[in-house]
């Protein structure tokens, strides 16, 4: 925790199957704990596909029901491809510095 | 590079081992390496696609990929055992409004943008094939 900000980073292949239901529950566990804002750090993930944008899709929904935000901290240049290609960019906020990540909860 | 044949069971432990082999296919065919990351996902997109819709995440069925390189574009057909009906699958179109945040679907989409030519078929046997064709530079 940061600032009253969660920080959850992923690493390595974000490719699919059961693995990526415990990055789901870690949304839905911190929605449990009150804690709506979240911001996910994409920058040691070295390949992903739609399974990881399902992933933060549901994050984003869980934490916006709660009234709360989930914000995407250094997606590579491979992830923000992705995010352009299915729109995902006009939903998501990006960051590449976590202090200004960080503040911008407090906007 | 021609007449290379895959066949993967429809579970997704198969998925990683899919990526390295074909990055490593693509280096061989003289895909630039920055873009070898995004071949992977193409396929492995498309390869998901046949496992979990035409072939309903039975591991007992087959995805059988086909691979032949030319000289300035190398071919993928990517058999599942199934007749699904790829224009009703999610993320065949760009979502819109609360389609946009589906937390499924997108494969064709991404792998279409990525690869810029991938067309859905059927085999001889009338089961689904796609093609999906990578430009060489």
């Amino acid at each position: 925790m940061k600032d009253g900000v969660l920080i959850i980073s992923l690493s390595g292949k974000v490719i699919g199957g059961p693995d990526l239901m415990n990055v789901k529950t870690a949304f839905q566990n911190a929605v449990n704990q009150d804690i709506d804002s979240v911001l996910l750090d994409l920058g040691k993930v070295s390949w992903m596909d739609s399974s990881g944008l399902g992933i933060i899709v549901s994050g984003h929904t869980t934490l916006s029901r709660a009234g709360g935000a989930l914000k995407i901290l250094n997606a590579t240049k491979k992830i923000n491809e992705l995010l352009i290609i299915t729109k995902l960019s006009t939903i998501f906020e990006t960051f590449s510095d976590e202090t200004e990540a960080l503040a911008s909860f407090g906007e | 590079m021609r007449g290379i044949q895959i066949q993967l069971p429809s579970e997704f432990a198969v998925l990683e081992p899919l990526q390295i082999f074909i990055e490593g296919l693509g280096a061989a065919a003289g895909v630039e390496e920055d873009e070898l990351s995004s071949l992977s996902v193409s396929v492995i997109e498309l390869v998901k696609n046949g496992m979990e819709h035409g072939n309903g995440s039975d591991p007992g069925k087959m995805v059988t990929i086909s691979v032949d390189s030319f000289d300035s574009r190398i071919r993928f057909f990517i058999d599942d055992e199934g007749t699904w009906a790829p224009e009703n699958a999610p993320g065949f179109r760009p979502g819109e409004g609360e389609e946009l945040l589906s937390t499924r679907g997108r494969g064709v989409l991404i792998a279409r943008n990525l690869a810029r030519w991938v067309e859905y078929g059927l085999t001889p046997e009338g089961k689904t094939r796609v093609t999906l064709i990578w430009p060489l530079n």
